[in-house]
């Protein structure tokens, strides 16, 4: 074998002694890494569950819609539903990358399947739990069919189905965070590499704290929305 | 990039089912592991939050605490307690068990504290008018009332564990989880195996405290 | 009935929540699928540790500076999975052990030296479609790891010391349990049945042996943590742990693809992989908390290649 020359081994800097020793939290990693790691991570984070959401929405939603018209396949879906929530996630990642790869996609696929339970379940129950009388007065006052959904049924099943969109996103973003042990994205992957290299506890606990804010802030907005929305349970409330 | 689906086929199910069998032993030494540490969380889990719940429930007092402990509870990614519990525990017995305590606590609190809060208040009044005691009141009056709702949170917390003490292993919890991350020595026919058999365990457990709940749920007067 | 304007600002809340949600998801979905570039993309893979984060990111940004198109697929698990994925052209170029690949993939005993060894990989990788590159001067193997201090009282020098011990526990990642490169190899070329396994997916073995919950565990040669006194190694006189040079392995259509400058480019970063470099680098890594992007850009940078 030809004998190159050695290669230059530069600096590549010291970790502090907070760093090196691994102690309970090194403010100068974070600051250091914010920008190549945690920042990151948590924007892919809020894309995975974004994305999760919106498509689980609107899946659920028209489910829901079939649902409510032909009870036959309500009891069904909900049981799909039911199943698919108990697989864990660790399994389900895993089986669908031989089908999707090792990308987005498979992780997306998982995280709607999980959106699928309690949305579809808030959305018919919301939109069924709608008083009979209500419906009644409405059409007594000539309005159609769509009318009626668009204008009475939907705005009184909001609370319902948005309470089911608050559970689905505070737990899409908790699932979320295991999807890193098939795809390097999200918070999770921080928290993994942590927890390989010798339990590095600033990263643990800055990964960790960053997925429940992010999760309490995601509540905490959509809670406000539904107050938006609702405006006369306001005044109910006030009451 | 090509696909490979024929690596996931009905095939692989009917490998996974194989695999149940030809492994009976072991998953089931397995999950045995992974009950046992379910059940140790939620045996914990129950002694803080019901009495606390309850207690919340009957004084009306604590709307706010208990509706946050819920907000919070369901903020929590499991990984990340599981996490926490390494730090804070090292690796053994505790630090996946506290994981799972606390993501066990916000339903049965939860649910301990509206199942007695919303007890019909005249039919409180009306135990207290009749003589009884505080205590005679929650025991009497309130809890069978509420327990309907109170077992409704355990099992709730019950399904939540089970399923998660699946990624307990990552952290030395075993269980059926050393299977699932393991797809290298058990194959892809091991992890929908072992995951098939977590479904199970958890379906099984709902069901069996869905007929609890059923059982101590007031049957509606027969209409004359 | 409710009042006009609730009534409408539910309904356009409504619309435009659900239109946005579509949006959001089709972007997303588009996003998630895009169809790969035209050019013979480099699709790199590494597997789940630390020194696999430092190899991957050398090859991809050398290629990259070198005006080839690059996806990195990092993370992606044990030898057993990220096989899978080459072989299924999920990726087409990885950096891999080549003792792994002969006693674990091809299962075959461990030849006498490390040419024998890349020799062998090679031969094994070109029957399914693939080869190896020039292999790296650096070698890492799997060590039987303990703390010097529990060696010291259990009196062993050697793995093979360690019949004498009745019982042990025996850390590592999930598939060295039917892996003869580890323990496998522990229990029939060294018969020590004895030794129970602890399966780590994600906790560190260094971690365990501070805590003393495991006796034993297994460990990288180029480990950081090695440079301690506090852990040493045992004499593996069997060499079931066998040569760990690193090859890329690359598929043959993408090699050819690619053209000559490609095998160019790899090849002088792998020449430049001593056993000094990578230990500096995993130094950086792990103990000093530099991000593998990061360290592996600062040493091709002073190296002239990147």
């Amino acid at each position: 074998m030809i004998v190159a020359a050695g290669p230059v081994i530069p600096n590549f800097g010291q970790g502090t002694s907070c760093e090196v020793n691994n102690g309970t939290f090194c403010v100068s990693w974070v600051t250091e890494h914010w920008h190549d790691t945690l920042w990151p991570a948590l924007v892919q984070h809020i894309e995975l569950a974004l994305i999760a959401v919106a498509i689980g929405f609107a899946i659920s939603f028209l489910l829901a819609l079939a649902g409510l018209r032909y009870r036959l396949i309500d009891a069904p879906i909900g049981y799909w539903a039911d199943f698919l929530y108990t697989i864990p996630s660790l399994a389900l990642f895993q089986l669908l990358v031989p089908i999707t790869g090792l990308t987005t996609l498979t992780v997306e696929i998982a995280l709607v399947s999980y959106t699928l339970l309690v949305l579809y379940r808030n959305m018919v129950e919301g939109l069924r739990a709608v008083p009979p009388d209500v419906l009644e007065a409405a059409r007594g006052a000539g309005f159609t069919r769509t009318q009626t959904f668009l204008q009475v049924e939907l705005p009184l099943a909001t609370p319902t189905i948005m309470a089911g969109v608050r559970i689905a996103t505070v737990s899409t973003i908790s699932i979320a965070t295991v999807a890193a042990f098939v795809l390097p994205k999200g918070l999770g992957y921080p928290l993994f590499n942590a927890l390989r290299e010798d339990t590095f506890k600033t990263e643990i606990f800055a990964a960790g704290a960053l997925a429940v804010a992010l999760a309490l802030a995601a509540d905490g907005l959509l809670h406000l929305l539904e107050r938006a929305l609702t405006p006369w349970a306001r005044r109910v409330r006030r009451a | 990039m090509t696909v490979v689906a024929a690596q996931f086929q009905p095939g692989t199910f009917v490998d996974a089912i194989r695999f149940i069998v030809d492994n009976f032993g072991m998953l089931f030494h397995l999950a045995v592991e992974q009950l046992e540490l379910s059940f140790a969380a939620i045996g914990i889990a129950l002694v803080i939050a019901l009495p606390l719940g309850l207690w919340l429930g009957h004084k009306h007092r604590g709307l706010f605490f208990a509706s946050s402990v819920a907000n919070v509870g369901r903020a929590l990614p499991s990984i990340v307690l599981i996490a926490f519990g390494v730090v804070f525990f090292g690796i053994g017995f505790w630090n996946n068990t506290a994981a799972l305590v606390v993501l066990a606590i916000p339903p049965i609190l939860t649910n301990a504290y509206f199942a007695i809060d919303s007890v019909d208040p005249d039919l409180v009044e009306a135990a207290r008018g009749v003589g009884m005691t505080e205590r005679q009141v929650v025991t009497q009056v309130e809890l069978p009332v509420g327990l309907p709702l109170v077992i409704a949170g355990i099992r709730i917390a019950t399904i939540f564990v089970i399923a998660t003490a699946t990624i307990a292993s990552i952290a030395g919890g075993g269980g059926l989880g050393d299977v699932i991350v393991n797809q290298a020595s058990y194959g892809l026919s091991g992890v929908v195996g072992a995951s098939l058999y977590v479904s199970f365990l958890a379906f099984g457990a709902a069901a069996l405290l869905g007929l609890l709940q059923r059982a101590v749920s007031p049957r509606p007067i027969p209409q004359d | 009935m409710f009042r006009k304007h609730t009534r409408r600002a539910a309904k356009a809340a409504y619309a435009v929540s659900l239109g946005v949600a579509l949006l959001i998801g089709l972007i997303g979905a588009a996003g998630a699928t895009a169809a790969p570039k035209a050019a013979p993309t480099i699709v790199i893979g590494t597997k789940n540790f630390p020194e696999q984060y430092i190899l991957g990111q050398l090859y991809k940004q050398a290629l990259e500076a070198a005006g080839f198109t690059v996806s990195y697929k990092e993370n992606i698990g044990s030898s057993e999975l990220i096989d899978t994925a080459i072989t299924s052209g999920k990726i087409n170029f990885y950096p891999e052990y080549t003792g792994v690949i002969v006693q674990d993939l091809a299962k075959k005993p461990s030849p006498k030296t490390g040419t024998a060894t890349y020799n062998a990989a090679k031969a094994f990788e070109q029957t399914r479609g693939l080869t190896l590159l020039n292999a790296t001067p650096f070698y890492d193997s799997d060590s039987f790891g303990m703390l010097t201090s529990t060696a010291q009282k259990l009196g062993v020098k050697t793995i093979a010391d360690m019949k004498k011990v009745k019982s042990f526990t025996f850390a590592g990642y999930p598939e060295c349990k039917t892996r003869a490169t580890c323990l496998l190899g522990l229990k029939n070329t060294y018969g020590l049945t004895q030794a129970k396994f602890v399966p780590l997916a994600t906790i560190s073995v260094y971690t365990l042996l501070d805590q003393g919950k495991i006796t034993s565990g297994d460990v990288f040669s180029t480990d950081p943590q090695l440079l301690d006194s506090k852990y040493t190694v045992l004499t593996d006189t069997k060499h079931i742990f066998g040569f760990q040079n690193v090859a890329p392995v690359v598929s043959q259509k993408t090699l050819s693809a690619a053209g000559p400058k490609f095998a160019k480019v790899v090849n002088a970063v792998s020449a430049k992989l001593t056993l000094g470099a990578m230990k500096a680098m995993n130094k950086a890594v792990i103990v000093d908390k530099k991000t593998p992007a990061a360290v592996a850009g600062a040493f091709l940078k002073a190296n002239n290649l990147g």
